[in-house]
């Protein structure tokens, strides 16, 4: 009970958040809208089991936004050149694990501090893209909105897959050598390497991982949609640490796990429906997401302080 | 290691590392002159070899000039604030705020606006020092918070303008020759100099930047020192805000966007090491000079003005020289310790 502490307070807060929506906004429940509202997460949920996996580790990725844009629009022109639809699929999720080497290989090869590498990377991989793109929106076939299929369809099936994804991920980090040597490294790299894990290796992984993810990410949001906005990915960067840091992943690694991550990201899902319901505007969206990164990490650390003395 | 062996020698690679930034900065410019100034169908000399232009470099200069000496402390100190951009854009909207809906008097809002400035900076300096938190996640943290108020403050939408004549004055006009901002920037410079290279606090940053744990054993106040260092990032950031809005003649809350990236860029491309510990106030100004001449030059090439993307190319221009500048760095150190290894081997 102790030990997911952290996780289960999660729990209990979005609990009470779905029920004072429940009370005061029972519209929120309506089966349609709420579909809709959890297919339009499903990605951000991917590209958040990355991102916890990259946390853990005791690295940071912030040019995921870019990398979940580069991968929209390059996926986009290639379902447009009329290539089949998994073809897009493994084409995007080898362009997103490409742009993560690059990242592991600056990170873990090099051994540059993360935050000032995907510092780089996000803002070459955006500029890069509006350069080349001049902001121009792809008008995608038919066949990939829904993937092919119905809508409602096609929402179960993301919606499905994107949990599937996460109940693997998270019974590997449990249950997996790689998953546990992800903890070890972040946890303490020196001593994992004298356990003979490779620090380096895990650490140029778990990058090429989370990029693989956003590339899979990308196609579960191009799917939704009849054409790619090449600005949907901005932002998104914060969206998933907030989420992931909220769910109990400590940011100096080796603690928490996937299903805090989860309940850490529809948490945040209904902060936004429970404000427009409290007449907050949107305006605000940006500040409440910093100051929610900034109350989650305060927590831990008032929590590790009490602990440690 | 025998780093404290060759101290000189040292200090003789670092002199020569800023003669190198030097000629570089010198054949930009020389390529920029060569390539982007063009004579009109009246005669006139437009483009990059204009007066004009080089004030231009100067102005830029000054508001990513002070967010990179705000930063160089920090750095050095082996933290990162990667809030400073957003807090220039809030600082803007607020000193706009003050002067409009405040109907303060313009010193009068500027002063305050400095205070703001210095408190969001010991915003990040509280959470940093006190909760122990690292400077990584609170600064993307208030990244996002600074940015967010700002545009919350004005609904996305307000633009804070029709500054007095006199206030602009500081944007746009000269004295004794030179942009009246530049003089500011000259000031604080000086400062940020003395204050790294001649007193006990400046060594002190690079004792807790080299090693945190053995600064406290030396008996280093580490907390206060890392506090002041955060604070004086907020009060300059604050400073850099009130020289934007002069010059721009407005206030609005993307102001600074990006610009903690090209400030980062301009440090790391100065020689101050990444990993803390090491670095100097002459090389991040000359960092500043190559990118402003870079983000002015840009604009002033005929390619870049038929494709009329000299923003998107100076941002891409400036994430990959991070890079490079990253890489450079931690080569030096990668072919020896590859040399220590074939000679172990």
């Amino acid at each position: 009970m102790k030990r997911y502490f952290r996780e289960l307070s999660v729990t209990a807060a979005l609990g009470i958040v779905l029920l004072g929506l429940a009370v005061f906004a029972p519209a929120f429940f309506q089966p349609q809208p709420l579909l809709s509202l959890v297919t339009r997460e499903a990605p951000t949920l991917i590209v958040a089991c990355g991102m916890a996996l990259v946390i853990i580790c005791r690295q940071i990725d912030i040019s995921v936004g870019s990398q979940f844009s580069v991968c929209s629009v390059c996926a986009g022109l290639l379902a447009v050149r009329g290539w089949p639809l998994p073809l897009v699929l493994g084409a995007s999720v080898g362009l997103g694990a490409l742009m993560g080497a690059i990242n592991g290989w600056l990170v873990a090869g090099l051994r540059l501090p993360s935050i000032v590498v995907t510092l780089a990377t996000m803002v070459t991989l955006r500029q890069g893209l509006n350069l080349v793109r001049q902001g121009e929106f792809v008008n995608l076939p038919d066949n990939v909105q829904w993937l092919g299929l119905s809508q409602s369809a096609g929402q179960w099936t993301l919606v499905l897959s994107s949990l599937a994804v996460l109940v693997v991920i998270a019974l590997a980090m449990r249950h997996w050598s790689a998953g546990r040597q992800v903890y070890a490294v972040g946890t303490n790299a020196e001593a994992a390497r004298l356990a003979g894990i490779p620090p380096q290796r895990v650490t140029f992984l778990v990058f090429v991982f989370l990029g693989a993810l956003t590339g899979l990410a990308a196609i579960m949001n191009i799917a939704q949609s009849p054409q790619v906005q090449p600005l949907s990915g901005a932002g998104l960067e914060l969206k998933v640490i907030a989420a992931v840091v909220v769910g109990g992943v400590a940011i100096a690694g080796g603690r928490g796990n996937l299903w805090g991550a989860f309940a850490g990201l529809l948490l945040l899902a209904c902060v936004s429906p429970a404000l427009t319901h409290l007449h907050i505007e949107a305006y605000w969206e940006k500040a409440i997401q910093g100051a929610i990164i900034l109350l989650a990490v305060v927590a831990d650390g008032v929590r590790q302080r009490r602990a440690g003395k | 290691m025998s780093a404290p062996a060759n101290q000189s020698g040292w200090k003789a690679m670092f002199l020569r590392y800023e003669m190198l930034l030097f000629a570089v900065l010198v054949a930009e410019w020389l390529l920029f002159y060569y390539f982007g100034t063009s004579t009109n169908r009246r005669g006139v000399v437009v483009g990059f070899g204009t007066m004009d232009r080089q004030f231009d470099i100067l102005r830029h200069s000054c508001e990513i000039g002070l967010l990179a000496l705000a930063l160089t402390p920090v750095i050095i100190a082996a933290g990162i604030d990667l809030s400073v951009g957003s807090l220039l854009g809030l600082c803007a909207i607020l000193f706009g705020k003050l002067w409009f809906d405040g109907g303060l008097p313009i010193p009068v809002a500027a002063g305050l606006t400095l205070v703001i400035g210095a408190l969001a900076g010991g915003l990040n300096a509280g959470l940093i020092t006190v909760l122990r938190l690292p400077p990584l996640i609170v600064t993307l943290g208030t990244y996002s918070l600074f940015r967010g108020l700002a545009e919350a403050i004005t609904h996305g939408a307000i633009t804070y303008t029709d500054f007095p004549a006199s206030f602009l004055f500081v944007g746009q006009e000269r004295w004794l020759g030179l942009p009246v901002q530049a003089w500011l920037f000259a000031l604080v410079a000086v400062a940020v100099w003395l204050l790294v290279h001649r007193t006990v606090f400046g060594r002190s940053f690079r004792a807790i930047g080299f090693s945190p744990e053995g600064a406290r054993y030396a008996g280093l106040p580490v907390e206060r020192r890392v506090a002041l260092v955060y604070v004086l990032a907020g009060l300059i950031s604050a400073l850099a805000a009130i020289i934007y809005t002069a010059r721009l003649g407005q206030a609005k809350a993307d102001a600074g966007t990006g610009y903690e990236l090209f400030a980062i860029t301009a440090v790391v491309l100065g020689g101050t090491s990444i990993f803390g510990g090491k670095g100097s106030v002459t090389g991040t100004l000359l960092g500043v000079a190559l990118i402003a001449v870079l983000k002015s030059g840009l604009a002033t090439l005929p390619v870049v003005i038929r494709m009329n993307a000299a923003e998107e190319i100076s941002g891409l221009l400036t994430g990959a020289l991070l890079l490079v500048a990253l890489t450079g760095s931690v080569l030096p150190k990668i072919l020896s310790s590859l040399r220590g290894r074939r000679q172990a081997g």
